[in-house]
């Protein structure tokens, strides 16, 4: 069983490499036969070459991305989930935090730029502001959805069983039951506050002390210098970290969640 | 297994053929009927602002059946070259510095004309200003520029060195574009800005800063901005580049005799106000120019620089980024 199980994963493995590796040959193809401009498409080969020549560099832009990703995402975190608890929990808080969310939430984290630098300079929390931004929205509205679908049913039973506090009600009832449209609000946010990591790096940043550095940061430089083997380059790893990220908190919450499972609908 | 073979054979196939497609079109194809000129809200180059305002382009260039010119602002030269390079320009208003950028990785296209010397500024706070002497002041200090691969960024960088300031180390430079660096420094966010007038000029007013260097002090006679023409538009149509250049000397002659009007026209296209460009020329050190033979040495310069800072790969010639032979037969 255990065996067959194994071949089966490994089936779907080949399969997605096969799609990466298929995606990436006709890429070199295209850059090296049709288009033949590095300026306009470049090549894998040129992009590897460009790999290997900042390979030094790369693990420090991308643990000053994260840093600055984690200093976003924290502050979505504790604003957002209780708030979103706050607004699903009590109807009238819900009434007067809603316009404001409404009103606030359709302006892209990019337009709050010049007040970023107004408000925290050219600091690295500056580029957290415009990730937290970015990342409060879904896991606030996750939060709202998990307290608001709280089955009745639920909280009239604990309230049978003697637990009446709202306090006792969130802590034993309401959160538990939302803890899965948290979780998936989390990694939302997450994937969006990654996405917001190149426009947060767009401006001269302190990079917690260190120069030129921040995959987002050095996107943009390159693309002044009009190097675009390092722009892909950079792409590449944007994306890369994009879908590690997602992976690890697919497995996490697949982990967490593991006694709701059973409401999963197979994947074929 | 041989459907799947076939199949992915078909979607490589029909990839390839869209590429194709997509790139198989030339500019020189069909008839030009319409010209897209790349320009920057600048005093520097206020020249073009003229042609446009007045309707030279259409008008000189109607001849060769133009029949619609736009222009298209953008905020610094090295987004403007990057336009060039996907071919939504014809020709541009430009740094020399992003130019030898952009030629040198491969852009289609050479510098057919000057534009401008000199003409940008380094602003400090007030406070800073006011004991500012030297460049060694600047050690440690946060000044914003245009980002690498400019005019500014390379005088900048240039100026520091000469004075024995290490660019990287001794100070932080900081790339932005001018309304990011305008609003830094007025919010008291930064040391100071390194921008192209009429930016300095709109902070003195503004009463949050002042100029204490001028880049002509910095860098004597540096070249700054010129007219960079695709290649296409060079080795398809040109007698039109001719025409393109006699309607440049015509505006920037006009520049000189008509300054009032001139500054009218730029204070409108760029939506400062007129005393902010007055304000600008009166305290500039700039000069509107239209020989690419007097900077060709600069542009050189410019060229060495950013080789010797990593920028480019190779050291380009003078043949490489100009083509003089237009200018040459007109003037």
């Amino acid at each position: 069983m255990k065996n067959h199980m194994f071949k089966k994963r490994i089936e779907k493995y080949k399969i997605q490499a096969l799609s990466i590796f298929l995606f990436l040959f006709i890429w070199q193809l295209i850059a090296q036969y049709v288009i033949n401009d590095p300026l306009l498409l470049p090549s894998i080969a040129d992009i590897i070459r460009a790999f290997f020549k900042l390979s030094a560099n790369i693990p420090i832009d991308i643990g000053v991305s994260l840093l600055h990703l984690s200093t976003g995402l924290l502050f979505a975190l504790l604003v957002g989930i209780p708030l979103g608890a706050l607004m699903g929990w009590y109807k009238n808080a819900d009434r007067f935090f809603n316009p404001l969310i409404e009103m606030l939430r359709p302006i892209p984290p990019l337009a709050w730029i010049p007040f970023a630098i107004i408000w925290f300079g050219l600091s690295d929390y500056s580029a957290g502001f415009i990730i937290f931004i970015g990342a409060l929205f879904p896991i606030l509205t996750n939060t709202y959805t998990g307290f608001r679908n709280t089955s009745n049913l639920l909280v009239e039973a604990a309230k049978v069983l003697g637990c009446k506090k709202n306090k006792d009600l969130i802590r034993h009832v309401v959160l538990p039951s939302s803890f899965p449209y948290i979780l998936s609000g989390i990694r939302i946010s997450i994937g969006i506050g990654w996405m917001c990591v190149v426009a947060a790096e767009m401006f001269g940043l302190d990079n917690y002390g260190m120069d030129n550095v921040g995959v987002g940061n050095m996107l943009w430089q390159y693309y002044a210098l009009h190097m675009m083997d390092r722009v892909a380059l950079y792409m590449f790893i944007l994306a890369t970290i994009g879908i590690a990220i997602d992976r690890i908190l697919k497995y996490i919450e697949a982990r967490l969640l593991k006694w709701q499972s059973h409401t999963n609908i197979a994947q074929i | 297994m041989e459907n799947n073979k076939i199949y992915i054979l078909f979607t490589a196939v029909v990839l390839i053929a869209v590429a194709s497609g997509c790139t198989s079109s030339q500019p020189g194809d069909a008839k030009l009927t319409a010209l897209t000129i790349g320009v920057q809200p600048s005093t520097h180059q206020v020249a073009e602002m003229i042609a446009m305002d007045k309707g030279w382009w259409k008008s000189d260039l109607s001849k060769y059946s133009i029949v619609k010119v736009e222009d298209k602002l953008f905020p610094s030269g090295p987004p403007e070259m990057q336009a060039m390079i996907g071919k939504e320009l014809d020709f541009a208003y430009v740094g020399a510095a992003p130019a030898i950028s952009a030629i040198s990785k491969g852009l289609d296209a050479k510098i057919i004309a000057a534009v401008q010397t000199n003409g940008s500024g380094l602003v400090l706070s007030n406070e800073l200003a006011q004991s500012y002497t030297k460049p060694e002041d600047l050690i440690g200090k946060k000044i914003a520029t245009f980002p690498p691969g400019s005019i500014q960024d390379s005088v900048l960088k240039h100026w520091l060195k000469q004075n024995s300031i290490d660019p990287d180390k001794d100070l932080r430079i900081v790339a932005m574009g001018p309304g990011d660096a305008i609003t830094a420094i007025e919010a008291g966010r930064i040391d100071g800005v390194f921008l192209p007038a009429p930016s300095p000029a709109k902070i003195e007013l503004d009463e949050k800063g002042k100029i204490v260097e001028l880049s002509g002090a910095m860098w004597p006679e540096h070249a700054c901005c010129v007219i960079v023409a695709s290649g296409d538009l060079i080795r398809e149509h040109p007698d039109m580049v001719k025409e393109i250049l006699r309607t440049h000397i015509k505006a920037t002659n006009y520049i000189y005799s008509n300054t009032d009007d001139a500054k009218k026209i730029c204070s409108e296209k760029i939506g400062l106000s007129e005393e902010v460009i007055q304000h600008s020329l009166d305290n500039w050190d700039g000069g509107w120019i239209v020989d690419p033979h007097s900077i060709a040495d600069s542009v050189l310069s410019f060229a060495q620089v950013q080789y010797d800072l990593g920028y480019i790969e190779t050291m380009p010639k003078q043949e490489d980024l100009f083509d003089m032979q237009f200018y040459d037969e007109i003037a």
